[in-house]
């Protein structure tokens, strides 16, 4: 069984330095077999979710040209906290 | 060529996360206010309508029962949202890693549905009405607390004072009712006190042990999982064994209220409502906090009187205005945050 998708984008972190948050949903909607900017949308709200309880924090941004998820938006370049990496490992995801 | 900076497109990004969070968050207060609707006119409706007030056994199994019919009624309006979300495969992958997430969903359910919904049965039962609304309007203080303590939830002093500002509201619109309500001759006037108590830290436990199972799960599937839970513990647990250990005819007044179309209307609008309102609640707590969340979900007080105002074409007593005045104030006291405040709700420190 496929894990939940918040816990997949844990992971994803969890495999890397630091990841790209159009990279990340990029993976995520060929893993869970989506597309549209509904699930595009979807995604980045639960990195938003993930990074305002602090288990990521972005560790550089930029502004998209229009390429990615839609001009004058903000991509951010996420990174997996100490503090997520515990969380995760409380609940069995690492 | 963007037409604006970084830091405009950064403002607006959190910005945009502080409005959708505490849009949520008055969701909540307004389907929650909605709710009392339907939630009081069951109680005229047969099977629940035969009920001798005084009869206190009767009137909890009752009230068990229709928590139990009112629970799976939600879950099916959950199961709806999250087919349109497409979300319900993601449902069941949070449930079935039940050591190690979903149980927190369970606690949350235990919280907020047996100990918080008796609690507050237990204070309108054994004291009042108005003294179990008033009660019930502190569990963002016991909701604050927990995940201050617990998981080091950030709490600025302009979320503090906005949280006492809609406190003080909603009690100036009930406290006057209080007046003859509470009577010390009561000899059970403790289980009311107690009743009281349950429902502000059941609510407000509820909130916090929801947010702690947010941290790795979806705010979606996780409210459809504490539903599933909350139909278990009454159906599996609670139910059978008041009918096994009293002389309470809990079946038969199963098949009466669902046989009853007049009592399944009502059940039925006040779980779309129910549903609704939580659903919003847990996801305001992943986009602002579960203290913001809770405190602008009180001002399901002030709704609460609009809508029965408005069916009942009985307008509410003068000082509503007033506790009206103070709920608005708290709420753009909280809402004058700057919004980098919800950017990082909690005190890690961010390392690497």
């Amino acid at each position: 069984m496929k894990v939940h998708k918040k816990g997949y984008l844990l992971i994803e972190l969890s495999k890397t330095d630091s990841i790209w948050d159009y990279e990340l949903v990029n993976r995520a909607l060929k893993e869970y077999r989506r597309h549209g900017s509904i699930w595009i949308n979807t995604f980045r709200v639960a990195l938003d979710e993930l990074a305002a309880a602090g288990l990521i924090n972005s560790t550089d941004k930029k502004l998209d040209d229009g390429s990615h998820v839609g001009p004058e938006k903000v991509l951010f370049k996420y990174h997996l906290t100490e503090f997520g990496r515990t969380r995760m490992r409380e609940t069995g995801l690492l | 060529m963007p037409q604006i900076t970084l830091d405009q497109a950064l403002q607006k990004h959190y910005a945009r996360n502080q409005r959708w969070g505490f849009t949520w968050a008055i969701w909540v207060a307004v389907l929650w206010g909605a709710w009392y609707v339907p939630g009081t006119a069951l109680w005229f409706e047969k099977p629940f309508s035969d009920i001798a007030t005084d009869n206190q056994a009767m009137m909890l199994g009752a009230t068990a029962v229709m928590t139990w019919v009112h629970a799976i009624a939600v879950l099916m309006f959950l199961l709806l949202w999250n087919l349109m979300l497409g979300k319900v495969k993601d449902y069941g992958r949070t449930l079935f890693r039940f050591r190690k997430i979903s149980k927190w969903y369970a606690l949350a359910s235990l919280c907020g549905g047996p100990m918080a919904i008796f609690g507050s049965y237990m204070a309108m039962g054994f004291i009042g009405p108005v003294f179990a609304a008033i009660t019930s309007l502190f569990y963002p203080v016991v909701g604050a607390i927990i995940a201050r303590l617990w998981y080091k939830e950030k709490i600025s002093s302009r979320a503090a004072v906005g949280m006492v500002i809609i406190i003080i509201g909603g009690s100036v619109i009930y406290a006057p009712g209080l007046f003859g309500e509470v009577e010390s001759s009561n000899p059970n006037i403790w289980l009311g006190y107690l009743g009281g108590l349950m429902s502000a830290i059941g609510w407000g436990a509820e909130g916090a042990v929801a947010a702690r199972a947010m941290d790795v799960s979806d705010p979606d599937t996780g409210i459809q999982c504490r539903f599933t839970f909350e139909v278990l513990f009454w159906g599996v647990i609670i139910l059978p064994m008041i009918a096994l250990f009293s002389d309470l005819p809990i079946a038969d007044f199963i098949v009466a209220t669902v046989t009853e179309s007049g009592a399944m209307l009502w059940i039925v609008l006040a779980s779309a409502c129910h549903a609704y309102s939580y659903t919003a609640f847990y996801k305001s707590f992943s986009l602002i906090g579960v203290s913001r969340g809770q405190a602008i979900g009180n001002l399901y007080a002030i709704f609460a009187l609009i809508f029965i105002a408005a069916f009942t074409l009985q307008l509410p007593e003068w000082y509503f205005i007033v506790g009206l005045v103070f709920v608005v104030a708290g709420t753009f006291v909280m809402f004058s945050e700057p919004a980098e405040s919800v950017i990082q709700l909690r005190d890690h420190e961010a390392t690497t």
